[in-house]
């Protein structure tokens, strides 16, 4: 008990208490990603002997036209999540935040309810609503008489991205809804009344006084979304497996099918760090020119 | 139409007000219904289902129940997933309480470093380490054990729980462990049986928040894990899809039973669990 305060513990108390879990949180977070900076300059394939070849992996991803087309459809991805999550939920949460609708509590555990489930079960819930023989959307396109449109969703290479960002949007819509309910919240009720003394419309309310008042969550959101969007393995994994073709491929899938299905481990210990870099990258600049741009306006 | 909203314009009010619900309702119901329709789905036969995907069931039929029980593997998935989740549980509280308790109450050497190191697990990507821990776990032997999901689980646990516990400390008063130091209370009498109680509400927020993500993991008990007997639901359900690719009312009901903890979990809680997860992401 020497500085402070009387209540502090021996030196020995604090290595006791805190190193086991600083050196669990190190061996598991940090040492994995020095040793894919040092298996990326080698031409390995998981078995006993490594070919040391420098830079070459590296550089190669520059040149690997699959992996800047995954990196491309990730960032696709994140865009419409950022739209479409971002979006409805902002509506969503205006329009129960309103006096006009009735029953929330029960919306607010509805909407909720698909951001509990696991990714896997996400995934072929939305593969039994896209399957050609007997799924949900082509049984119900035949019964409203319009078997024109009936097709094999998620084999059409133009569209297939497009409809694997739908569960990932409509899965976590609630949360992003919650989040901005319990902020719209906050804002005091005053001045809603006094707007609308002056005769601002809802839209008008939204517009100039809900968003800009929630402007600190809402890049929460967007930062949150990015993160979200940039990792995004397990719906892909289980609904396409990229495919078909590489259109629906994402940097983790990618990666996975490098190290596990070829067993290129250099390459893929290699490619681990570009989406490690990529990934912080996207996630420090939008989060700067967000919040730039936000003290720009005031 | 812009003014009949500010205005006292009823009819305006009413059709807003009416569109709105409509569209919400409409929300809500695609967002609880897939689960309807799997479980009502699990009661067909599979010429049934053949017959017409969305109608409901002629009769209740639970061989598909009957088969998952007794013929698969799903149960032992499912005490896997029990095992892991609770152990992981257990241990990110712990030490998310215990790391939390000493970075927001002692100033000591590399406090703040301590600090920013923990903070920073959450931004890394975890499938960016796909690989390197794969070969990590295997190289060192603590891979395909039954233990061997709760490191990752525990370590990328421990992050926000280190975080909301740190910030939750700041509320309790320093003067009750003082207090019960002046008793003659040891140390770790007081952490345990009077710091620890008095954090019940933030630990609940943690392990809700955990629950579902160690329930639900799939990225490392996939690459993790190869040996059938340690696999854990999620998983398994992909095995599931490779054997009964055409038996959809089979792998439904595989969906609804893996499901059906986190579901009833849910929606006996639902309050607390929402409060709990969204805390921890807006803090986060």
């Amino acid at each position: 008990m020497q500085n402070n305060s009387m209540t502090k513990p021996k030196s020995m108390t604090f290595v006791l208490y805190l190193l086991p879990s600083i050196l669990l949180y190190t061996f598991i977070v940090f040492v994995p990603i020095v040793l894919a900076g040092y298996y990326g300059f080698f031409d390995w394939s998981g078995g006993v002997s490594k070919t040391f070849i420098g830079f070459q992996n590296y550089l190669g991803l520059f040149s690997d036209d699959e992996f800047k087309k995954s990196f491309v459809n990730n960032i696709y991805l994140t865009f419409l999540c950022i739209v479409g999550q971002i979006g409805l939920a902002f509506v969503f949460a205006a329009m129960l935040n309103s006096k006009l609708i009735k029953f929330k509590p029960f919306h607010r555990t509805m909407t909720y309810f698909p951001s509990i489930l696991s990714a896997v079960v996400i995934g072929f819930i939305w593969n039994m609503i896209y399957d050609y023989n007997y799924g949900f959307l082509n049984t119900m396109l035949t019964k409203l008489g319009m078997s024109q449109y009936v097709q094999p969703w998620l084999n059409n290479e133009k569209m297939a991205l497009t409809l694997v960002s739908i569960p990932l949007i409509w899965q976590f819509v609630g949360y992003y809804m919650i989040i901005l309910m319990s902020s719209m919240a906050a804002i005091d009720p005053q001045i809603f009344e006094m707007a609308e003394i002056d005769g601002a419309t809802g839209w008008k309310k939204a517009r100039y006084i809900t968003l800009p008042m929630i402007k600190n969550t809402l890049i929460v959101c967007v930062t949150l979304c990015i993160a979200g969007n940039m990792k995004v393995f397990d719906h892909i994994y289980v609904m396409t497996g990229g495919g078909p073709g590489d259109a629906t491929n994402v940097m983790a899938m990618y990666a996975y099918k490098t190290s596990f299905v070829s067993y290129k481990m250099g390459y893929g210990s290699a490619m681990s760090i570009g989406i490690l870099i990529l990934s912080l990258i996207v996630i420090g600049s939008t989060r700067y020119v967000l919040t730039r741009l936000s003290r720009e306006k005031e | 139409m812009e003014n009949s909203i500010s205005r006292p314009n009823k009819i305006g009010r009413f059709t807003l007000g009416f569109f709105g619900n409509l569209i919400i309702l409409f929300f809500s119901v695609t967002c609880i219904f897939p689960a309807i329709w799997l479980f009502y789905s699990s009661l067909k036969t599979k010429a049934e289902f053949h017959a017409d995907p969305v109608g409901l069931p002629q009769a209740f039929n639970f061989n598909s129940y009957v088969y998952i029980m007794t013929k698969t593997n799903m149960w032992i998935w499912m005490m896997n997933t029990i095992r892991n989740t609770v152990l992981s549980l257990v241990l990110i509280l712990l030490i998310g309480f215990i790391v939390g308790y000493f970075l927001s109450r002692f100033s000591f050497l590399g406090r703040k470093t301590l600090y920013s190191y923990f903070l920073i697990g959450m931004l890394v990507p975890i499938h960016a380490l796909m690989i390197p821990m794969y070969v990590l776990f295997n190289k060192t032997g603590i891979g395909d054990q039954w233990y061997t999901l709760l490191f990752p689980y525990v370590a990328f646990g421990l992050p926000i729980a280190v975080f909301l516990v740190e910030s939750y400390m700041h509320n309790i008063p320093k003067e009750i462990e003082e207090a019960a130091a002046i008793d003659g209370s040891s140390f770790n009498r007081t952490l345990f049986s009077i710091v620890l109680p008095m954090c019940k509400p933030i630990l609940v927020t943690v392990g809700i928040i955990q629950f579902f993500s160690v329930w639900n993991e799939f990225t490392f008990a996939l690459i993790l894990i190869s040996k059938e007997a340690l696999k854990t639901v999620p998983v398994g359900l992909t095995i599931f899809k490779g054997q009964y690719a055409t038996d959809y009312p089979r792998m439904m009901t595989a969906m609804l039973i893996s499901i059906l903890p986190a579901v009833a979990l849910y929606f006996a809680f639902s309050k607390q669990i929402i409060k709990g997860m969204v805390a921890g992401a807006v803090k986060g």
